[in-house]
């Protein structure tokens, strides 16, 4: 690692302005993307501006059909608050399938969301709970927020405060690890609302997670694994590595979806 | 002394210890021969555990020396290049540089390389010649390369500064001038024409080429067989992943002209005596520290470039220099396992009997050769547990653009075991054989021990037919239709995975042990093997409580200081209770001997009235005794410490040996492997600790299963580069995806040496490789699949079932590629 200065704020404002006053800054808000990283040299910010503590990014609440949750919250704090698990439980089961235990007591939602990890857990949940992510600045529907590989359309020093998700009549979300790395190689989260299923796809799209959209209108149609039966991903839209080729991981998130929608009110969690 | 029970005695399953071996004699015990056992074979709980529990293990990164400083290696980037100069200008300019070292300076100083001696010494071990005969060319090791890189990761340069931090940011500005060139990273493009030398020296790459056996017998078997299969298999590259990761501290003292040497290793006697070459010293003039190692698993045992450059380094800039890899520097420098390419063909007559087999196996050693271990090792060992009379082996062994590989748990055995293991699963299933029985009829029967193989090696002992009974009914061969309909009814695809296994425990020949009785009440017992975890502490002090008849807790393992340790063969190959036991067998009756001369002059009785008894020298048919603390006292004035030193050389192999099995259940959309069962039998010879040994046991599946399922050492073939770098790419085993295992420890003892012990660190590795692989194929079989290659990732898993889905009537000679 190279030589870094860990600049700890106390509030959002002084947060905002030190970033803007150190230059060659980056945030860290459990950083367990960012420190392995650092730690293999490939990325050397001079000065590391912790957000996990700052207070205006605490706290989760429930109200209006939505449930919001602090970007100062770490992945075990999702996974065991008692607001989480009642309205949205699998999500809470979401967030407890993250990494490890040194993981999830670290990583915090607002860091996985402003990273945005292809591979990442919450990112299909953004997608299939219609969540509006908050910052210092203004309030950004998913749509318009996750923009491929690692990137967002947060602005120079924009902070992620808040993340709300819709909840749904039902959801459900089944993960296929990489069994190396143990994230997502192709994890779907399908959500049934009044007006359609939604299906946020991760772990498995070259430009990150996505909506599969064919299979939404099919299982808004008819709500049965058999709907998306005639349906595939095209592989040319899939990463591919030495733990999962392209061909692999278009099939996987298929039966991902499946398994996901036989599955509902479930996390499913393989291997 | 107490006589031995009669063999039958009711309650007593305590053999008496083995005649003497015919072929190669052992020392004759006059004292302890026939001890009856107090302690050997009681699993007794580990001495050393608390100390490493509770962080008072002494690690090599522990150490610590005032003043010291820190280096960092500059590595290359390409897997092939010539260096065409290094400018360490910028580097020295940096902040807290003190040095910076290459190649060239190594030389200037009249360094040498490491005397490695890869080729198996003991008589016992196979002889592995270059093409045509002779010395090997093995590519000199010098510390740091002065002509060209040859693998990525390959420390070309080295950067001493005041802190850790500043001698690796300072690493990163030695600007090193490549000229890359072509290369070669796998097995079977090493020795195709054409492939890129990586030493001019051998311009085919071949630098092995030995044949053994009767060829014109096997020919002729082969000629005369009703059936022939062949396949070839390849053994993929492994690394050991240790969780310490290796580290050096070196100290030069002006004064005395001795460097001493913190690192940790497969035993430290070896490290003095090559380091103390490479930097032309006196071996007394380097003193050599090897206390708690976190891991070894063969991967330690040769000496590292790093060790002896921070001692080359210590005595340039005059402090202590310390060097610990990281994690990735581990993944790329770390010696390699396995990697091995192997031919082989099994004729049978009609009936299923076994007539003759012929091997090709080709040893993928990285870009120079620190041990032939894996090549030779595998090659005694080609017939596995079968009868088959006639064999012959063509062993290479070649040089690619990779990092070297050098034993790894149970090195060279477990790919053989593969490849024997699903030859035979083909011909039962080729030629309409049930593959149990095919085994059965085969296999090395007990009447025809001592066996000697096809290959020349004579496997001493074992019961091979009841461990594969007795394995088939503890992992519930009998309830098998029923388990395998149930998963099916779960959508799963059950696999039952069976091999046998033998495997030979060799490992360097010579031991020395000291027993010294102490003022404190404490027998302390100095010994050449080094633990990474296996816990000598506690079963070598078993032994030589036994042998003195004193308590296990009296009794210290003094490990590790080559001040203290002379001469020690170190920890591999499943040596280390052996040879410790034999010679801490003959310490401790050289130690009774002495004990009895001087009892009885303290006595003033003659020797013969003299008897050992309960951890006392007694004067027959008086009331005088001393126990050994009180002996040691009253007469170290006179005579000295009580104490005793025993060398033993002991050169022929045992061969431990039993049967595993693996379940699995398989989700045929996914192609995720479960293991839900994993069943073995190992006969170990006498186990001076059942609790340690199966604790090896289950250390040892769990690495051989690790490979079979998840671990891979993967190097792209189009770049040269390492891809599985980090935790992140490398797989590894991990508890949640083993079931409890059902081990159990089968005891012939061996004939061999005074203890009857065998080896019980690498069964558990050996068939792993076989049965999990022949469980994925067992389960896949209905879907048409016939093959498939390691690690059964599910994404290998998958793209056999699909490529069997399109060509659903692969001809089973598919099998041979």
């Amino acid at each position: 690692m190279y030589a870094t200065n860990y600049l700890r704020p106390k509030s959002l404002a002084e947060a905002a302005s030190m970033f803007a006053d150190a230059g060659d800054a980056a945030y860290v808000s459990g950083g367990h993307t960012l420190l392995p990283a650092m730690k293999g040299r490939l990325a050397a910010p001079a000065n590391l501006i912790d957000l996990r503590h700052l207070p205006e990014l605490k706290g989760v609440s429930a109200d209006a059909g939505r449930v919001t949750i602090g970007a100062g919250t770490s992945h075990a704090e999702v996974a065991a608050n008692p607001t989480v698990k009642a309205h949205l439980p699998v999500l809470a089961g979401l967030a407890g399938s993250i990494g490890d235990i040194h993981v999830r007591h670290m990583g915090t939602i607002g860091g996985s969301v402003a990273n945005n990890d292809p591979a990442a857990d919450y990112p299909s949940a953004l997608l299939a709970l219609d969540a509006i992510v908050t910052t210092d600045r203004r309030d950004i529907p998913v749509a318009d927020y996750l923009a491929g590989l690692y990137t967002t359309t947060l602005e120079e020093g924009e902070i992620v405060t808040k993340v709300s998700f819709a909840v749904p009549q039902s959801c459900g979300y089944a993960k296929f690890r990489n069994p190396a790395s143990r994230y997502a190689m192709a994890a779907s989260f399908v959500a049934r609302f009044a007006d359609g299923v939604r299906i946020g796809i991760t772990g498995c799209g070259d430009e990150g997670a996505f909506r599969w959209n064919e299979a939404e209108a099919a299982l808004s149609a008819r709500f049965a694994e058999d709907a998306i039966d005639g349906l595939a991903l095209d592989p040319g839209r899939m990463m591919g590595d030495i733990h999962g080729s392209s061909e692999y991981r278009a099939h996987l998130a298929k039966v991902m979806t499946r398994r996901a929608v036989t599955n509902q009110g479930m996390v499913l969690i393989q291997p | 002394m107490a006589p031995f029970p009669s063999p039958g005695d009711p309650g007593d399953h305590r053999q008496p210890l083995p005649s003497a071996w015919p072929n190669d004699s052992y020392p004759v015990l006059r004292h302890v021969g026939d001890k009856l056992f107090r302690h050997i074979g009681k699993p007794i709980e580990r001495k050393e555990d608390q100390r490493l529990v509770t962080g008072k293990g002494r690690f090599s990164d522990d150490f610590s020396l005032p003043g010291q400083t820190f280096a960092a290696m500059v590595r290359s980037p390409h897997a092939h290049a010539r260096i065409r100069g290094i400018d360490a200008s910028a580097a020295l300019a940096m902040p807290g540089v003190l040095a910076v070292v290459t190649g060239q300076d190594l030389l200037d100083a009249g360094l040498v390389p490491v005397p490695h001696n890869p080729v198996p010494s003991t008589r016992y071990d196979v002889k592995l010649t270059a093409p045509g005969g002779g010395k090997p060319f093995i590519g000199p090791h010098l510390l740091l390369p002065v002509d060209k890189a040859r693998h990525v990761g390959e420390a070309v340069a080295m950067v001493i500064a005041e802190t850790a931090a500043q001698a690796a940011d300072a690493a990163e500005q030695v600007e090193v001038d490549y000229e890359e060139l072509p290369f070669v990273v796998e097995t079977a493009k090493a020795f195709a024409p054409g492939a890129p030398a990586v030493w001019d020296e051998v311009a085919d790459n071949v630098f092995i080429d030995s044949t053994y056996g009767d060829e014109e017998a096997t020919d002729r078997a082969f000629a005369e067989a009703d059936h022939v299969v062949k396949a070839r298999f390849h053994i993929p590259r492994v690394t050991a992943v240790t969780m310490e990761p290796r580290a050096a501290l070196g100290a030069f003292d002006a004064e005395t002209g001795r460097f001493t040497l913190w690192a940790g290793s497969g035993g430290a006697v070896r490290q003095k005596r090559e380091l103390s070459e490479v930097l032309g010293i006196r071996p007394s003039a380097l003193r050599v520290l090897s206390f708690d190692v976190g891991g070894n698993f063969g991967a330690r045992n040769r000496v590292y470039v790093e060790f002896g450059l921070v001692l080359f380094a210590s005595r340039l800039v005059g402090r202590p220099v310390k060097y610990t890899a990281t994690r990735s520097e581990a993944f790329l420098t770390d010696y390699q396992g396995r990697d091995l390419l192997t031919t082989v063909e099994l004729a049978l007559d009609k009936s299923g009997k076994f007539l003759a087999l012929r091997a090709d196996n080709v040893s993928n050693v990285g870009m120079r050769c620190v041990s032939l271990s894996p090549l030779s090792k595998g090659s005694g060992l080609i017939t596995g547990s079968y009868v088959i009379p006639h064999a012959t082996l063509r062993a290479r062994a070649v040089f690619t653009n990779t990092m070297c590989t050098q034993a790894y748990r149970s090195s060279g055995r477990p790919e053989v075991t593969y490849a024997i293991e699903r030859i035979v699963d083909i011909a039962a299933r080729k030629l309409g054989f049930d593959p149990f029985a095919l085994r059965r009829m085969n296999l090395v029967p007990p009447e025809a021990m001592p066996y000697r193989n096809a290959v020349d090696s004579t496997y001493d002992s074992g019961t091979y037919e009841a461990n594969m009974d007795r394995v088939l009914e503890l992992a519930g061969w009998a309830d098998l239709p029923e388990r395998r309909a149930a998963a099916k009814r779960r959508g799963r695809l059950l696999g039952f995975g069976f091999a046998n296994y033998v495997e030979s425990s060799i490992g360097t020949p010579k031991e020395r042990s000291e027993i010294t009785v102490k003022a404190d009440g404490s027998i302390a017992v100095v010994i050449g093997t080094q633990p990474s975890g296996q816990g000598h502490e506690t079963s070598f002090a078993q032994v030589v409580a036994d042998m003195l008849e004193v308590p296990v807790a009296q009794v210290n393992i003094v490990l590790g200081d080559t001040d203290i340790v002379s001469v020690g063969g170190g920890s591999h190959s499943g040596r280390s209770m052996r040879h410790a036991g034999t010679v801490m067998a003959l310490a401790s009756d050289r130690l009774i001997e002495e004990a009895l001369t001087r009892g009885a002059t303290v006595f003033d009785v003659p020797r013969e009235q003299m008897a050992y008894r309960d951890g006392r020298v007694v004067a027959e048919g008086t009331n005088l005794a001393l126990d050994l603390f009180e002996l040691a006292e009253r007469t170290e004035a006179d005579f000295g410490p009580l104490a005793s030193v025993a060398d033993n050389e002991m050169h022929t192999p045992v061969f431990p040996n039993g049967a595993a099995v693996c379940e699995v259940e398989i989700d045929p959309e996914t192609g995720l492997v479960e293991i839900t069962r994993y069943t073995s039998v190992d006969d170990v010879g006498r186990c001076i600790n059942p609790l340690i040994v199966h604790g090896q046991t289950h250390g040892g599946i769990a690495q051989g299963v690790g490979q079979a399922m998840w671990e891979l050492s993967y190097v792209d073939p189009d770049t040269g580069q390492p891809l599985a770098g980090s935790f992140m790419d490398y797989g590894m085993p991990r508890a949640d995806g083993l079931p409890s295992f059902t081990a159990e420890i089968a005891e012939v003892i061996s004939p061999t040496n005074p203890l009857g012990i065998k080896a019980g660190g690498e069964g558990g590795t050996t068939p792993a490789l076989a049965t999990v692989t022949l469980a994925v194929l067992d389960a896949l079989r209905p879907l048409g699949v016939s093959d498939i290659k390691m690690p059964v990732t599910p994404l290998n898993v998958w793209t056999a079932i699909q490529k069997a889905k399109s060509n659903p009537n692969t001809d089973p000679e598919a099998w041979q590629e």
